[in-house]
This record gives C-alpha cells, structure tokens and sequence, in this order.
C-alpha cells in the first residue's frame, strides 16, 4: 500500500500528532507511542469494533469511542488513559472472563496470550460470577489444528483471517449471542488449506497447532530468529523459534516481509524435515557396490582426485554439475565458479530448465530484462490479472493470496486452464484443454495486437512470425470473448504464469505469445517458481551459457574479466544444458556432481535419467536425505539445512533476502564448504572462508549484484535492479515459430498436479505434511471415473511406456478433462519419471509429451 | 443427501434474482428445511452445494437466526410468546403447563413427537395477549383451558 | 382526531384494492406523480415527518441524503421486521391497510430514485405477508407497480424479504446483512445506508409506519400533517397499547397526545380495577416510567425528558399484581436471546444479568447482589457497539431504580410480596 500523506492533526493526550486520514485512532496513538489495549483489532484486518477494549475518551464526544475503528478528523482531542476509561476496560475484561475459563496454568498461549496481559494491567482481582460457565468440550480431531472454544473470546479474528485474507473461509461463528463461538465446519475437513494463519490471528488460546502442542512455552525458547521459508519462490519471512538447537515452532509477525506475516502450510509446519531421525549423516563413498560411511577428509580427496582423472583423461567438458534451488545465492555462485574455473566446464545447469529459468529467458529476449522486474506487492493495485500455466494458490501460495486479495478489491481475475484455488474470486475462466491453450493465446494476441499494435519492431516481428503459423480456432471459443474483454479493459493489468507452459512440446509459443500480450498491454509480467531460490541460481550463474549476472559466455570482455578476478581461464564456448548432461551422461559427460537436488525422481523418463547416471564415471550428490539420486552415487555427501548455515536467497520478484544461520547443523557441511575444501583439494582454492566473503566476491564479480551487502539486509531484502541495457538476446528476433502442438484426442493422458501441501522431495520428511496430505493420488473427473467404473479409494495403476505405479483413486470435482493427474512428491509414486519428453531446441526445456496412460484396477490381494 | 430438482430450480431461480449470489441464503434455507424437515449438517452441505457457497458460511448464517429448525422436530410447532406483555397476562403459567402437562420444554419435542416448543421473543399481537402460533394458525388470549383444547385439536 | 393511518381499517374488506380506492387510494401517488421527486421530498421536510421505527430520524433529510448520494442502483427498503416487544403497528397496517404501506413505498420510489424495493418482513408474520402479496399483485394489474407506474416512466419493482427470527435484524445495518445473507449483526457506521448499503449501494430503509405516512403528507400536504400533534412531533401516530389495560389494541392520535389518554381514554383504562404501576411507553427497549409519569406527553421529546423513549409507542402498561422483578428478569431474557453476539459487553453481560436476576427472583440472592446486578448494568451500559446492548442495561437500571424495594423484598423474604 502506498503511504498516506499525514495531512490530519490530532492531539492524542496532549500531543499533536499528523496521521494520514485513514489511519485509525488506535494505530496512530500506537506510532505516537501510547498502548491501547485491543483484541478485535489485527493489523490485516478491516476493524469491526467488537471487544470494547480500545475505548478512548474524545473531546466533545459524550460516549466512549472504540479507537479501532475511529478515523482522525483535525483538531480531535483524544485520551487514551483515565479513570474512567481504566473503569471501562477493567469492565469490559470481567465481563470476558465471566465464561472463560481461566486455565493458563495449562495454556499452551500462556506468556504470549494478549488477555492474560491485559488482565494483569486492567483486569479485576477477583470474579464476581458465580454461575455456570459455558461448556465447550475442546476438539483434538483436526490433525494440525486443536480448539478450545471456552477460551475463544469471539473476537472473530480468525474467521476474518481465513475469510478476508486467506479467502477459503473454512471458518465461521456460529451460533448467537452467549452461544456465539468459532467453528470449523464441513462434515469431514475444513476445507482447510492449512495455512495456519489464524494461529496468530488467535489472542488467546482458542487455537492452537498441535505440532507443538504442550512441547511450546515461549519463556523457553532459546532464541528467536527471523529468516526466508526455503520451500518456494515467494521467499516469505518467517520467526523460527528454536530450543535445544532444534526449530520448536514456526511463527510469524504482521510486520514481517512481503508476505506481512502471512504463511502457508509449507512455511508454517514444514519445517520437521530440518530435524528428521534419516538426515544423512556421515559422508559415503560406493565400495563394492554399498555406500560405506567414511571420513570427511578421505571422501573430499577422493572427489577431488577423481574429478581431476576424468578431467586429465576426458577434458574438463567432461564435468557436468547440478545446481539446488534450495541452496543460497552463495551456494550456488561457488558451485558454479568451481565447476568453470576449477573443473573447467561450462556445464552447469539446474532443474530451474523446467520452470522459470527457461520461462524467464524467452520473456527477457523478446522484452529486455526489465519484464520481469515487478514487485509482488503492486499486485494489490492490478484491476485485471490473467493466471495461465498452473495454480499460484499452490505453487506460490502467498502470490496466490495477492490475487485473492485483489479480487476482493474488486479486480478482475481471468484463468486460462485450472487453477482451482481462484476458482472463488475468477471473474472469467477457460479450460480449452492443455493442447488448445497456446492457440488461445495468440488469437487473443492477434486481436489486441490489432487494436493496441506493437511499439517495438523487434518485437513486432518476432510475433509477426507467430502469426503466420498461428491456427485460428474453427468456431468461437467459449469464454474468449471474455477473456479478451478481461484483457482490454483492465486498467493495470498482471499477468501470473505458472511452470506448466515451458514443459510444453508449443510452450514457448504460449510464453512468446504472453509477452506479445503484455507489451501491447503493458501488463505487469509475474513468474511462478516453485524452487525457493531459481531466480537466485540464475542470476549467480547456474546456467550453461550464461555467467554470473546473467553475461552470456560468449561475452569476450566480461569472460576475461572474470577470468582475471577469478584468477583461472573460463571455457569460451557454453556448456550442455541440463537434459543434454542427462543424455550425454557415460559419452561426452564422465562426471556429474549434483548439490541439492533429485534427478532421478524430478525428472521425466526415470528409466533413461536412472541408466544414463548410472554410466557415469563418477556421481557425486551433495543432500540432506538420500534421495533416489543419492541412491545411485559414487559419493554422497551430506549436507546442511535449512536455518543452519547463513546465506541469502532471490525470490521471484528479483528480492534477495538473507536466510541467517538458526540452529547448529544436525549433521554435514555447508554446501559452499564442502565445494571449497573439494576445490583446494583439487589444487584450485577458491579463496573463502566465510559465506560473507562470497556475498562480497559476488557483488564485486556480478553486475546485477553489485552493491549487495548481505549484512545490511533487513526483513524487506535488496531489490535486484536490472541493468539499464539489457544484455544482447541470443537473436535479433528469436525464432519462436516452432510447430503448434497437434491436439491428439484418443486416450486418457498423463498430466501433473502439483500439491499445495508438498514440495519437492523434503516434504516427505515433514510429519505434519504427512498428517494433512499422507499419499500421492490420481485424481480424475466425475466423468473419467464413472467410465472407467472407478471410486474414491479404488487402488490403480497408471502404467506409461516409461513404467507404472500403484497409487489410489481421488474424484475431484474440479477436474474436467480426460487426464488422470499426478503428484511427483512421494517415493515411487511420481508422475514425472513415468512422462516421456522432447528436449525444446529453443528453451533447452524437457516438453513432456502428453503420455497416454493404461489406468488399471488392482485388487488387494494382487499388490 | 441431495436436494430435490424442483427445490434445485427454486434455489437456481431465487439466485438470479439478486447481484449477490449469497443474498438467496436467507430463503433457501427454508427450501432446505422444508426438503429434509430440519437442517442437519448433512442439510447444509448439500445447500452450500447448491449455492456454490463454503460451507462454513452456509452454516455461520443458518445457526443465527432462531427461526430455522436447527434439530428434528414434532409435527406441529408451538410458538409461544412469553415476552413481557404477554407474560403479565400468564403466559409463563401457560409454559409452565406445557412442561407439566405435556413434557414440553423450550427447544423440545414432546415424547409422542407429536408438538415441539419453541419460545417466542413478542410475536407481536400483543392485543391478544397471551398469544401463541401453532404452525401457522394464531391463537389469542389464551388461558390454560383453551391451550388443552387448542392441542387437542391436532393430530 | 380522524384516523388517517387506520382509516377504514374496521372495514372488513380494508384490505382490498377496490375499498381502498374507494376511500380515495392512490391517489397522493397520481398527485405524486404529477410533481417532481423534488417537490415531493420538499414535501416531506415540510411534513417534519420523524421515523417511527425507533430513533424518530427526519425522514426528509434522510431522502435528502440519499438522493445526494452516488451509486446505483438505488434501494429502498421497507423495514417490516418489528421485532421490538410491545409492538404491532407495522403488522396491523400491513394486514389491514397493505396498500397505504405500498403506496407509500411507489411515492419513495419515485421521490429517491429508487427502482427496486424491498419489504423485509419478519417470519413470524404469515398473515401479513399474504395480504401484502396479494396487495402487490392487485397493485401490479392496476399499474400501480411494476413498469410504467400509471403510465408515466416510473418503474418500481417490488419484493418481499423473510426473515428467519433474529431481533436485531430491526437495525437497519443488521437488516442488510441480513439479506446480503449474512449473519444479522450490525454494522460498521460510516459508511451509512444511504451512502453504502444493500450490496454496497445507496440504500433507504424506512419503517412500515413512516412509509405509510407518505400517501397521507402527499394528499393533504405536508404543512397540513405538521399541524397535526406538536411541532417538535408532528403527524399522527400508532400506539399500540397491551398489558394489564382493559381495551389492549393500536390506537391512532396525535403525536403528544397523554400517556393518560391513551390509558384511560383509548384503552379504556386498568384492567380489573387494578391501580396503575409502571409503563413501558415504547417497547421494550426503553426505560420503564412510574405511575407518577402518566401525563407526560407521548412524543420523542417528551418522553426523553422524562427518563424514557417513545421507541415504537409500544406501550407496555403494568398493574400492581405484576412483580417488577419478574419484568426485569424477562426483559434481561429477552436480550439475552437477542443479542447479536458481536460485541463483548451485550454478548456477556445481557446473560449474566439474567442470571443475577433469576436469582434474585427466585429468593436466592444476597444483598451484595443488587450491588452486582447495578454493577453489571452499569459496565454494559456505554460499552457496547450498538443500541441493543445499551437498552438491555438501561431497561434493568430504570426498573431497579423505581422498583428497588421490590428487588430488596425479593432478596430478605426469599419470595415475591405480590405472590406471598
Ligand atoms: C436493536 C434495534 C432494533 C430495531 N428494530 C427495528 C424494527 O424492528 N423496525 C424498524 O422499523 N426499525 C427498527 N430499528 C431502527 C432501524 O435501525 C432504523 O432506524 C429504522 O428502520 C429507520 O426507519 P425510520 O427512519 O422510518 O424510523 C431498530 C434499531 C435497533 C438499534
Ligand atoms: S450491542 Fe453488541 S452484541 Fe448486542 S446486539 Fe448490538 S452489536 Fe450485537
Ligand atoms: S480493538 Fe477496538 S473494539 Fe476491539
């Protein structure tokens, strides 16, 4: 939200203060520095008046006024302390304790409940009330949630949460009067996403999360330390609240980073993995064909050793590595710095290929790298937003609240395919099926290209050569014309795009056609990112032809910049791209060392990623749990998590912020340590003894990083500025006008659901997680099921050409089309290893083809 | 438990007729009522169903307004106005004979299932104090013998 | 004093289109038709026409407001959720005289600018709904609603609104929740009605009694109404008389006219030869009068001069057999069960002083708990977010404070005086 101008005076006890005029009197006195006492009242909410608690006294008033919902007018005269408003509170606090029923004593809220203060300063010694107080048996059934109704004080702070904010409204109170109380209600779930952010909406202890149930009294926590969730591209800031070195609870501020305090379940009960009993533990070196725990210093020498045989016999080409959304800006900066200077390969890529880094490349070179520069937060101000491409309520969760928030401000939100988390807010919606989606795209391109027409050539051109094989729908769409009008008569419009497009056999033609429609459009661009620091890895590097800050290698004179701050020659010519290591693994690729991440199980065709790591001289994976990947190493070696080493990490909208160390490391090394010591091992230091000295060398060798200083970073982070002259594209106009995909329609296809209650692989480790979201499913449409004579629960295997898995049935509602969808989270039960795809000749991006899948029943007995 | 097409169409049609889609809440909880007899939860999740609207909402709204049957009732209700006009005239005698004569209780149902009681905040024909509705007939000016015979007249 | 309001309403056929033309219906809304909104708005400031569901707001300058307002469509909504205790008016006009309640709301509609109106009608009122839906229906084939009121270019549509038995859905604010299919609480004011209400739009909620003055103001002008009853109060007013009085029933007379008149001229005076002991001259959410009080005027200002208010005239009169702990003990019931649940001090304290009171009546209370019951009062009293709270704690102290010696008896002999 902009900043008011201060253009009110009023005199809150005597002093005069200048407040905007939509500030109430409550948080002006509050930034005056006068406490008033409130529990209706919550920074993200709208003010509703009700718990009496805030009462001022104003000049010229006869009544007490609630400050909460109190607007300034000049010249107001306002009292926060006196004898009769210290009457006032004391009575209207024993009044809310005549029912409650005063049990801190076992209160997991007690010392951090709001009621218990203020009964301490204003409340009455003694009660007065006699009679029966209301009885409300607590309910334990919820798996993360526990309720007290007795203690609920009715202050509706987490019904308005989860209706205004959160917009799911799988709260209500029900009832009237002294019955009034908070209930969740639908026969079976709440229909839940937990979010968990009524937790600390909730003043007392009315609401609890049983994940630290009886184990939390803040009096005993050790520290307290703010930092950035590790589990999506949003980069939310968080509380980790640790004892006895582990994270006891994760909590959240409304003052707090962009997400003010807002978290999704991920963020918020996620974080058991950091301390599960199967972190790995030693490092491990393959003898005999077993994984043997051995010493740090013999496994680091042995890496070293065998990286400089493949590199003496095949050439440093021959060394490919993998970069880790889940590891820092630092991390990944060095990691890529060895494998160029020290191991002497270009080839160095991440699974970002699949999402936003192919994504954000075809958008920078048809629009210059300022698309994408756009803060979350100027979502709230967007009158229309088209989401395409995936759910941001699920990928992004916190993005996804910015879109619900800005329909509730009365913007118009268009989704083209599924995005069922907007489904309430969607003003208009088209699901042509994924085939038909690119098609769409550009006929919407094509008609308000002919209206807005483009004012650049360039980019005229490169869409002039979609048009040419763009295939014009035979009859009208339905939907369209409103989609189109969405477009047109939105005033700012964003556009949200999710990773499903740059895994398509056409998508880039959708993204090319994306960013024709937000130059004609002036559209802010936003990327989805389900890696917490893909934007990160990128920027420092991770790819194969471009260099930190994003030069492209082929850049003479900043190659030999580099060099000389480096200290040590760069490749001239640009590695392989990710898929290209997969394929080129056992040939032209020896070695592969891969940090932070999950080939085998997150990318498509397992049987061929599995053979080809397999053929490999020398695996190297660098984890925290052994993985499927780590399954098959030569060497594994363990790492740190999340909240035990420093480091900072770029989120989606370019902002870096710094993830502090927490809690002392369960087990492993930092992953930039581990990458030093193998490089000095190998003869080649990279001269670094903290991770501050790498923010530093980072700033000094990237432009785009060039006056970052990590230390200086508060909960707001640093924005990435773009460079005014965007870097060259890779063409005048890039060629975009690849084949449309051709819509096959025989056959239940193969698609990928993505899971708001997972991410990535760690999830699996998380508990909590688990309790909410056990198994992967398939999920298809009323219609699918009923023809193939399938019910909820019914156990299936979905069978590709690339291989099966037994997984059971889940009916969604929701669903339309003729797919059976599946989550890529749970062990053996990923869809992306059973996809077949096409390696994209212009994103590099592996296009996963639509795979028809044999969905067979299978009784009990046969598994 | 679903809603019948007819009451579907009812509630489609009472939808249409206001901009806000929630606004057709308030009268489609009665076609709920009147479908199943009384809005149990199973009630209203087919009618927040029907509505396109959470669940929690549908049930917030139904459990604030005294008026809907929010558990199995007798087949005949008996609302009875005990507010102070018609209590000065003995209204609260004839609850009392209620509870005495026929075991019924505000919010109960007699054994026989053949009356329930709700007590009424001034139904406002406080003329014809004390006064009372069964189902939708008025009775007033009620006195003890007229309220036995008045119950015996339904079945 | 003719009855303008109830006229013809002993009339068995009240009800009916024809009788009603008869007796010259609709015809204020042609001479309304004939002037512009304006002009008839200017009427209706003339009239000094003040609600009558409760708070006696000038309803000129409230359709001052609205028609300065932006936004549109514009609502109108007839408030027919009488819910206060003691009062029928809105009932018996609507059974009896639904046209002239109609009629009114065409001449709003055409004042305001308003195409669309709603009638929210409390569930507990079968009859009157049927009598208003037949009402409409007729007033529909006569071209009086709907397209082209009597052949000009004035459309008014017309609906009904049940409630679902929730007494603070009376508060205007409530009602619109209400109907936006919400739960039926209050409010944040601003942004009032008029500026943003029924789905955010300019809304006009009017009481039944007030709309049905408007054919009247039109018809024999609004200078005509205001010498009707005093300045301060003009127009004629339904009051509606039960308890222990000989004649209960709604009464119509000039705004002012005596709490004694209407007792004892139109009422026909106490029940039984009973003597006279306290009035609730408004519904029940007004402070409760002594005997002494009897002649005071029965008008807005009046009555708060006199400790009171004329709320919705719902006038609650008590003969000497009736025990004043038992009223405070039923009126704090009533709260109890009304109360919206919002705010703190209404949702807790209205319960609790039933409670106290329940003790008290029952013979099993301590002194120390009159103390309390005032204590209780006083910390709602103030506090809470709307008036509903505030007449719950205002209703108990007035009746404590005339009655006190009946409460002290209550507490020393364990029983009520009147019953021993
Ligand atoms: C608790 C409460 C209950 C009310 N109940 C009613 C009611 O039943 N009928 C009514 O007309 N006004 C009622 N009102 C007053 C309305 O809020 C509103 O002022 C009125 O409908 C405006 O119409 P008028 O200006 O014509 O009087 C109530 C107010 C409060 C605070
Ligand atoms: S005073 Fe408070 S709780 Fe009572 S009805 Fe008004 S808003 Fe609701
Ligand atoms: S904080 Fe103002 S009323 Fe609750």
């Amino acid at each position: 939200m902009s900043e008011e101008t201060k253009n009110i005076t009023v005199a809150i006890n005597g002093k005069e203060v200048e407040v905007s005029p939509k500030t109430t009197i409550l948080r002006a006195a509050r930034e005056a520095g006068y406490s008033i006492p409130s529990l209706c009242d919550y920074e993200l909410l709208a003010p509703i008046g009700a718990c009496r608690m805030c009462l001022v006294e104003v000049e010229g008033m006869q009544r007490l006024q609630t400050s909460c919902t109190l607007l300034p007018v000049n010249g107001m005269e306002v009292t926060t302390e006196s004898d009769v408003l210290t009457k006032a509170r004391r009575d209207v606090l024993e009044l809310l304790l005549i029912n409650h029923p005063l049990d801190c004593p076992f209160c997991d809220k007690s010392g951090e409940c709001d009621l218990q203060d203020m009964v301490l300063k204003y409340g009455p010694s003694i009660g007065r009330y006699t009679e029966q107080k209301r009885n409300i048996p607590s309910s334990y059934e919820d798996p993360l949630l526990a309720t007290n109704m007795e203690r609920c004080i009715a202050c509706e702070r987490c019904v308005r949460m989860c209706d205004e904010v959160q917009g799911v409204s799988a709260l209500t109170m029900v009832g009237r009067g002294e019955e009034t109380r908070m209930e969740p209600f639908s026969l079976e779930s709440w229909d839940c996403e937990y979010c968990g952010n009524c937790l600390p909406a909730c003043p007392v202890g009315a609401i609890l999360s049983t994940v630290q149930m009886h184990n939390y009294r803040p009096w005993q926590m050790n520290r307290e330390v703010d930092t950035v969730c590790g589990h999506c591209g949003v980069g939310c800031q968080l509380v980790v609240q640790v004892r006895d070195e582990q994270i006891a609870r994760i909590d959240s501020r409304t003052s707090l980073g962009i997400n003010r305090g807002l978290l999704c379940s991920l963020g918020r009960f996620g974080h058991e993995y950091v301390g599960a009993e199967e972190r790995l533990g030693s490092p491990m070196i393959r003898r005999d064909g077993e994984l043997e725990e051995c010493s740090w210093e013999e496994v680091i020498a042995f890496v070293a050793d065998r990286l400089t045989a493949v590199k003496e016999q095949h050439g440093g080409e021959a060394i490919a590595g993998i970069a880790s959304p889940r590891c820092s800006n630092e991390e990944n900066y060095l990691f890529q710095k060895f494998l160029r200077v020290g191991c002497g390969s270009n080839s160095i890529d991440s699974l970002s290929r699949l999402g936003l880094a192919a994504a954000r490349r075809v958008f920078e070179d048809l629009l210059g790298s300022g698309a994408l520069a756009n803060e979350l937060s100027a979502i709230d101000a967007c009158d229309g937003i088209l989401v395409v491409g995936g759910d941001p309520t699920v990928v992004n969760p916190i993005l996804g609240l910015s879109i619900r928030q800005a329909a509730g401000a009365g913007a118009r939100v268009g989704i083209l395919g599924r995005a069922s988390g907007l489904d309430r807010v969607r003003a208009v919606s088209m699901a042509p099926g994924v085939e038909r989606e690119t098609a769409v795209l550009e006929t919407l391109l094509a008609e308000v290209a002919k209206e807005r027409g483009f004012s650049d050539e360039r980019v005229e051109k490169a869409m002039d050569s979609l048009r040419e094989t763009h295939r014009a729908p035979e009859s009208p769409e339905e939907g369209l014309a409103d989609l189109r009008d969405l477009l047109r008569s939105a005033a700012t419009l964003a556009i949200v795009v999710g990773p499903e497009l740059v895994q398509r056999p056409d998508g880039h033609r959708a993204l090319a056609a994306l960013a024709g429609l937000a130059h004609c459009l002036q559209a802010r661009l936003y990327l989805q990112a389900e890696g917490a620091n893909e934007q990160g890895l990128v920027d420092v590097g991770c790819e194969p032809d471009r260099l930190p800050g994003g030069i492209p290698v082929a850049d003479q004179a900043h190659r030999q910049r580099l060099e000389g701050l480096w200290g040590g020659s760069v490749p001239v010519e640009p590695g392989l791209s990710l898929m290209e290591i997969i394929e080129a693994a056992g040939t032209k690729i020896r070695a592969l060392y891969v940090m932070g991440e999950n080939p085998v199980f997150k990318l498509p065709k397992s049987s061929l990623v599995r053979k080809a790591l397999e053929s490999l001289d020398l695996l190297v994976v660098q984890d925290i749990f052994l993985n499927e990947t780590a399954k098959l190493a030569h060497v594994v070696l363990p790492a740190q998590a999340w909240t035990e080493r420093d480091g900072t990490f770029t989120n989606i909208e370019h902002r870096i912020q710094r993830s502090p160390k927490a809690i002392a490391p369960r087990s492993g090394r930092a992953d930039w340590q581990i990458v030093a010591e193998i490089a000095e091992a190998m003869g080649c230091p990279l001269a670094v003894a903290k991770v501050g000295e790498i923010t530093q060398e980072l700033a000094t060798v990237s432009p785009l990083h060039a006056g970052l200083d990590a230390e200086s970073l508060d909960d707001r982070g640093w924005l990435v500025r773009p460079p005014e002259e965007r870097p060259p594209g890779e063409s005048a106009a890039p060629p975009i006008a690849l084949p449309l995909q051709e819509p096959t329609t025989n056959g239940v296809r193969l698609g990928v659901e993505r899971l708001l209650f997972h991410a990535g692989t760690t999830s699996r480790h998380s508990p909590a997680l688990l309790k909410i979201c056990p198994e992967a499913t398939a999920k298809l449409s009323v219609e699918l099921a009923s023809e193939l004579d399938l019910e909820d629960g019914d156990r299936v295997r979905l069978s590709t050409a690339q291989g099966s898995v037994t997984v059971p049935v889940e009916i969604d509602a929701s669903l339309t089309d003729h797919r059976v969808l599946l989550s890529n989270h749970f062990e053996n039960a990923g869809v992306l290893g059973l996809l077949d795809y096409s390696l994209h000749p212009l994103t590099k991006a592996p296009a996963l083809e639509a795979s028809e899948v044999a969905i067979t029943k299978v009784e009990a007995a046969e598994e | 438990m679903t809603l019948s097409t007819a009451a579907l169409r009812e509630i489609e049609m009472i939808r249409g007729k206001y901009p806000e889609p929630r606004s057709a809440l308030i009268p489609a909880l009665y076609i709920a009522e009147r479908e199943f007899g009384w809005l149990s939860a199973a009630a209203l999740l087919s009618l927040a169903e029907a509505l396109d609207l959470p669940p929690a909402l549908v049930r917030g709204t139904a459990t604030f307004y005294h008026l809907y049957r929010h558990r199995e009732m007798g087949r005949h209700l008996i609302q009875l106005c005990t507010n102070v006009s018609c209590m000065i005239l003995g209204a609260e005698e004839l609850q009392e004979m209620l509870k005495r004569k026929y075991g019924l209780v505000p919010g109960g149902t007699t054994e026989d299932g053949r009356f329930s009681l709700l007590i009424m905040e001034c139904i406002g024909v406080c003329e014809g104090a004390p006064a009372m509705q069964i189902d939708t007939d008025l009775y007033q000016n009620l006195t003890e013998e007229r309220l036995d015979e008045i119950l015996s007249s339904y079945g | 004093m003719e009855p303008l309001l109830l006229k013809n309403t002993d009339q068995p056929n009240s009800a009916d289109l024809a009788e009603y033309q008869r007796i010259g219906g609709y015809r204020a809304l042609k001479k309304a038709l004939e002037m512009s909104p304006a002009e008839v708005i200017e009427e209706v400031v003339t009239s000094g026409l003040q609600g009558r569901g409760g708070a006696g707001f000038p309803t000129g300058k409230k359709w001052e407001f609205a028609v300065r307002a932006t936004g549109s469509p514009k609502y109108l909504i007839n408030n027919a959720d009488e819910g206060e205790p003691g009062t029928f008016k809105d009932r018996y006009l609507m059974e009896k005289n639904p046209h002239l309640v109609i009629e009114g709301m065409v001449i709003a509609s055409h004042a305001l600018g308003a195409q669309k109106g709603y009638i929210y009608l409390r569930h507990e009122y079968p009859t009157a709904g049927a009598r208003l839906e037949r009402a409409m229906e007729e007033a529909l084939n006569h071209g009086f609603l709907g397209d082209s009121i009597c052949g000009t270019s004035v459309n008014f549509d017309l609906e009904i609104f049940r409630g679902a038995g929730a007494y603070i859905c009376g508060e205007e604010t409530a009602l619109i929740d209400s109907m936006e299919g919400k739960r039926g609480q209050p409010r944040l004011k601003p942004p009032f009605p008029v500026n943003a209400g029924l789905w955010g739009k300019p809304t006009i909620v009017n009481n039944v009694e007030t709309l049905a003055c408007v054919p009247i103001i039109v018809d024999i002008g609004g200078a005509a109404f205001a010498e009707i009853g005093t300045p301060a109060s003009p127009g004629p007013k339904l009051y509606c008389l039960s308890g222990s009085v000989n004649r209960p029933g709604l009464y119509e007379a000039p705004m002012g006219t005596s709490l004694r008149e209407l007792i004892y001229e139109y009422a026909g005076g106490m029940r039984n030869g009973h003597r006279l002991k306290a009035v609730i001259p408004g519904g029940l959410s007004t402070p409760v009068l002594p005997a002494e009080a009897t002649d005071c005027a029965m008008d807005f200002a009046s009555l708060v001069e006199a400790g009171s208010a004329l709320g919705s005239a719902g006038v609650i009169v008590m003969d000497d057999t009736v025990c004043m702990v038992r009223v405070a003990r039923r009126a704090a019931h009533f709260y109890e069960v009304e109360s919206c649940g919002k705010c703190v001090p209404c949702r807790e304290g209205t319960g609790w002083l039933e409670k106290v009171l329940s003790r008290i009546e029952n013979g099993n209370a301590e002194m120390k708990d009159l103390d309390l019951l005032q204590d209780i009062s006083d910390a709602i009293y103030g506090n809470c977010f709307c008036p509903l709270g505030d007449s719950a704690a205002e209703v108990v102290s007035a009746i404590f404070k005339h009655f006190r010696g009946e409460f002290e008896a209550h507490v020393k002999n364990g029983v009520c005086d009147l019953e021993a």
